[in-house]
């Protein structure tokens, strides 16, 4: 079931893409419409009027979806599913072409061979101007300088058409032509090319850990694997062919010879140091500048002309076997399109950091599955499922170790035999630990209860230290004065200032991380509970008094329902800023967590996996929001209505 | 008068462009790592990589291996030096466009402590089971950590594994909330050896065949356009390493451009295997070499899916013959 999903996901994604897109439209309608009726009888400013209006939130939703899909490439998955997988076949071309256009004048303004010679002649110029006189004799600087003049002469030489090397003209004639029927094959269309078994039995588009199958699985596809794998040969031959021409021939073998004598030159002799350096350095200097014009690489432009004018129409044959694709990629795939890498074909742009809606869930699905054996869950732990707490280990928990080590006696030593006999003291160690069977109790378990249970852990203690101090605070002058400049000084510093000394001073177990969250919440807390407290009207405080109330019946029926509306929203950005620091405090020592997995999958950079955190985290925060709004709704109802 | 300046603005745009295409096939970008001292660095500061490729080099320092993945992607660089081999995998299994060319430094592997006063060392390291161990997971140091329990057969499914940046794993470990830590960085390791022995000693290391390697990459698209900046690239390093003589004044040099002191500086170059090309296409580039093997069980540390083949055909030696 859940594999056929997962296979089927394109589709799934089309029939959504069209729900989402009826729903932007209906809620639009709707929200239109009920604007219109009520734009009459509507005073602005009137919070009522913030009341109602579903649509406007389905709207909202419609929209980051749509907005989602489109920019992952979930739409062109969607709706064009073998698009992909035809882009990666041109990208084969384009990829196996490469080494002859970029010779050409296609993708840049010029030759290659016009860049080597505009390149070379400047550095001789430069080199040439810059012979260092005083190491060199007289005789050595003309040799050299006619060394130069060499190079240069091999630049003229190779750029001559008249010289050029007839096997080379022949070869360009000849890879020409082929390329020519290849421009042919791909004009003849793809018609009666299937694609073949093992292709259609690849894993389809992103299902896998390859994302675009590289087989052709189109006839389209077929065409343009064909035409690449066709022009593998052409580009190997094209590679070799080198302006290899007698006239340079023997100008090389003589620069050769007269280098090499310059060389046992400087090594024979014996200069200065710096004298020395400076004619290996300048030897070197025209050596190398003369290594790059002897292999041939350089070919008077004419020559190209004909390969140029074939792969140019190869280019146009390539555009027009496209058709369609160029419209729908440029449409529905922004960004940089697929990119072929050795051994797969990849999404470029916006969709290489954005997965796809579909392949989110799918993701979480997986993560979700509490089967550990059938590849769920991560890192060994389950998302969020339950499992047998030992009661021992709670019973261990409350009672300390050092009680068994203050018991009198001594723990058992193995006897001669190698038995061990365990006696009291042994016993009570290990009730202390744990290491006994007292039954057991469900109990959830997870990363995300992890996550769950710090956060919630750390709240119920902001609450229950914070608001009583923070009441206090508002009606006491000690309180307020004693704890003020305690609560002050560390309240402005963020969390993270703290994390290296939590880490020494509670260690890696859950009561460090907890504690972060707790001073996060605390603070919170007591300023929200204070500014409640002290904001309370005076009227009411002495009407209460003035009708015998005692100080314990003012704080608790007078002063805490009017401080109620402040902490509960100090409650809800407590929550919210909970979460926010957990993935820090998961990153103190990780081991479980929602902000542990996302640690982990950044430093891998898989994006669906911290897509999946980012979401996770979202939600929880939703759903604790959502709570909080209800419980403020059924608290203070009289809230905003004074 | 509008047309007049829609012309000029026209006319701007395309020289704008002649000028950067022309400039664009006349240079290359590479990646490097400042506080990481090769001795090639000398070569880049006196601007020797510019003669040899005959063409402008740019060099740009780079914090991560993972950022440098993400400028090659952009098409910001053309060739990477001494990206880690983890984030070169990484790149990989996420199917990025890139080769592996070369290899640019070896280096020991990173330390795993055990704490003093546990009584554990190589004789006994099986009784690591059930301990607590803080590990950077999904980084070399992580990856060395398993070489170490797969050597000393020890169970790691018994462990109690807790992911921490090397810091806060020295500082665990001085605490004793640790029992052993991997870590990796000069300053780290430095105060997890004050409290800490090292499971396997540098000899150990070395008959056990576990090591680490930085890998030269560059993009599929400049590998198969411009090969022959490529070679000369590497032709280049190869040359400034073997001219290496160690001197003071060399070492100086490499420290500024390293952006380290000269102590640290020494150190850490003594600390480098600078592999010939020759040696390289040896041990490394060839049948069942050391860089597809030392990829392939790396992968298998970040994703159990990971495929050796996929991997080893990124791996290419051809640019070092």
């Amino acid at each position: 079931m859940l594999e056929s999903l997962s296979d089927n996901r394109a589709s799934i994604a089309a029939v959504l893409i069209l729900l989402i897109l009826a729903a932007f439209v209906v809620s639009l309608v709707i929200g239109k419409r009920q604007s219109r009726l009520r734009a009459k009888d509507e005073v602005f400013g009137d919070p009522q009027r913030t009341r109602g209006g579903w649509y406007w939130a389905l709207l909202g939703v419609c929209t980051i979806l749509l907005t989602w899909f489109y920019f992952s490439w979930g739409v062109g998955r969607a709706y064009f599913p073998q698009t992909a997988n035809e882009m990666c076949q041109i990208a084969k071309l384009d990829e196996t072409l490469s080494p002859i256009t970029a010779r050409l004048p296609i993708e840049s303004r010029y030759y290659k061979s016009t860049l080597l010679v505009s390149r070379n002649t400047t550095q001789l110029e430069t080199l040439e101007s810059s012979l260092p006189v005083e190491a060199f004799t007289e005789q050595e600087q003309t040799e050299l300088l006619a060394l130069i003049e060499n190079s240069r002469q091999l630049i003229v030489n190779s750029s001559d058409p008249a010289n050029l090397n007839q096997e080379a003209q022949v070869q360009f004639e000849k890879l020409s032509g082929e390329i020519e029927t290849l421009s042919a094959d791909l004009r003849k269309g793809s018609e009666g090319l299937e694609p073949t078994a093992e292709a259609l039995a690849q894993p389809k588009w992103g299902v896998s850990s390859t994302e675009i199958p590289i087989l052709p699985t189109t006839s389209r596809g077929v065409l343009f694997d064909q035409v690449a794998s066709k022009s593998e040969a052409i580009t190997a031959a094209f590679v070799k062919v080198r302006n290899h021409i007698p006239a340079n021939d023997a100008l090389i073998a003589d620069t050769k010879e007269r280098l090499a004598a310059l060389k046992e030159a400087n090594e024979s002799g014996s200069f200065d140091e710096k004298t020395t350096e400076a004619r290996n350095a300048y030897v070197k200097a025209v050596d190398r500048i003369f290594k790059r014009l002897d292999d041939g690489l350089i070919f008077p432009s004419k020559s190209l002309d004909t390969i140029n004018a074939a792969i140019t129409d190869l280019h146009d044959a390539k555009n027009d076997a496209k058709g369609n694709l160029t419209l729908i990629d440029a449409v529905f795939f922004p960004g940089k399109g697929v990119v072929k890498s050795k051994t797969q074909c990849t999404e470029q742009g916006s969709a290489r950091w954005l997965p796809k809606p579909t392949d989110v869930v799918a993701t979480f699905g997986k993560l979700a599955n509490p089967n550990l054996e059938d590849g769920g869950g991560y890192r060994g732990f389950p998302l969020l499922w339950w499992k047998w707490l030992p009661v021992a280990d709670v019973t261990g928990f409350l009672f300390p170790d050092w009680i068994a080590d203050a018991w009198p006696g001594e723990y058992a030593r193995h006897g001669s035999d190698g038995s061990i006999d365990p006696n009291f003291k042994d016993k009570l160690l290990a009730f202390a630990e744990g290491e006994v069977n007292l039954g057991s109790i469900p109990m959830l378990d997870g990363h995300i209860w992890d996550s769950l249970f710090r956060v919630l852990v750390a709240l119920a203690l902001g609450i229950l230290l914070g608001v009583p101090l923070g009441l206090f605070m508002g009606v006491s002058k000690f309180f307020k004065s004693f704890f003020d400049p305690l609560i002050e000084l560390y309240r402005p510093v963020p969390p993270l200032a703290w994390a290296p000394l939590i880490l020494t001073i509670f260690g890696i177990k859950d009561d460090g991380k907890i504690f972060l969250l707790f001073m996060v919440a605390f603070a919170i807390m007591v300023i929200s509970a204070r500014t409640g407290a002290s904001g309370t009207q005076l009227s009411k405080i002495r009407a209460a008094h003035s009708l015998g109330s005692t100080d314990r019946q003012i704080m608790w029926n007078v002063i805490f329902p009017n401080a109620l509306p402040e902490i509960l929203t100090g409650i809800r950005i407590a929550i919210g800023v909970c979460w926010g620091t957990l993935v820090a405090a998961e990153m103190l020592a990780g081991t479980t967590g929602v902000g542990f997995i996302e640690n982990i999958a950044r430093t891998v950079s898989d994006y669906e996996l911290i897509w999946v955190t980012i979401l996770i985290m979202g939600i929880l925060g939703l759903v604790f929001d959502l709570m909080m709004r209800w419980v403020i709704d059924k608290t203070i109802p009289w809230r905003g209505k004074g | 008068m509008i047309n007049t300046f829609k012309k000029a603005l026209v006319a701007a745009a395309i020289t704008a462009g002649a000028v950067t295409s022309v400039q664009a096939a006349d240079e290359v970008n590479v990646a490097f790592f400042l506080e990481w001292a090769t001795p090639n660095m000398i070569a880049k500061t006196d601007g020797s990589y510019a003669d040899a490729m005959g063409v402008d080099v740019n060099w740009v320092d780079f914090t991560t291996g993972t950022a440098m993945t993400e400028a090659m992607l952009a098409g910001d660089i053309d060739i990477s030096y001494s990206q880690g081999l983890a984030p070169f995998v990484t790149a990989i299994q996420q199917g990025a466009p890139l080769k592996m060319v070369g290899i640019a430094v070896v280096y020991e592997a990173n330390d795993c402590f055990v704490r003093n006063g546990l009584g554990i060392d190589s004789s006994n390291a099986s009784e690591l089971e059930g301990k607590t161990v803080a590990v950077p997971l999904n980084t070399m140091a992580d990856f060395a950590f398993r070489k170490y329990m797969a050597h000393y057969d020890v169970d790691i499914s018994t462990m109690n594994i807790v992911d921490q940046a090397p810091p806060d794993g020295a500082k665990s470990l001085a605490d004793g909330a640790v029992d052993m830590a991997c870590i990796f960085g000069g300053a780290s390791a430095k105060a997890a050896g004050e409290v800490g022995t090292p499971i396997m000693s540098t000899q150990a290391k070395v008959d056990a065949g576990i090591g680490s390697f930085d890998v030269v990459s560059v993009t599929e698209k400049f590998a198969t356009e411009n090969p022959e900046l490529v070679k000369s690239f590497l032709e280049a390093t190869d040359e400034y390493n073997s001219a290496f003589k160690g001197t003071d004044e060399q070492y100086e040099i490499i420290a500024t451009a390293a952006g380290m002191d000269l102590e640290t500086t020494k150190s850490q170059v003594d600390a480098f295997i600078l592999p010939s090309n020759k040696e390289q296409m040896e041990q490394f580039f060839g049948e069942g070499g050391l860089a597809a093997e030392g990829a392939a069980s790396l992968g298998l540390v970040f994703s159990d899916e990971s495929d050796k083949e996929a991997l080893a055909k990124t791996i290419d030696g051809s640019f070092l013959e």
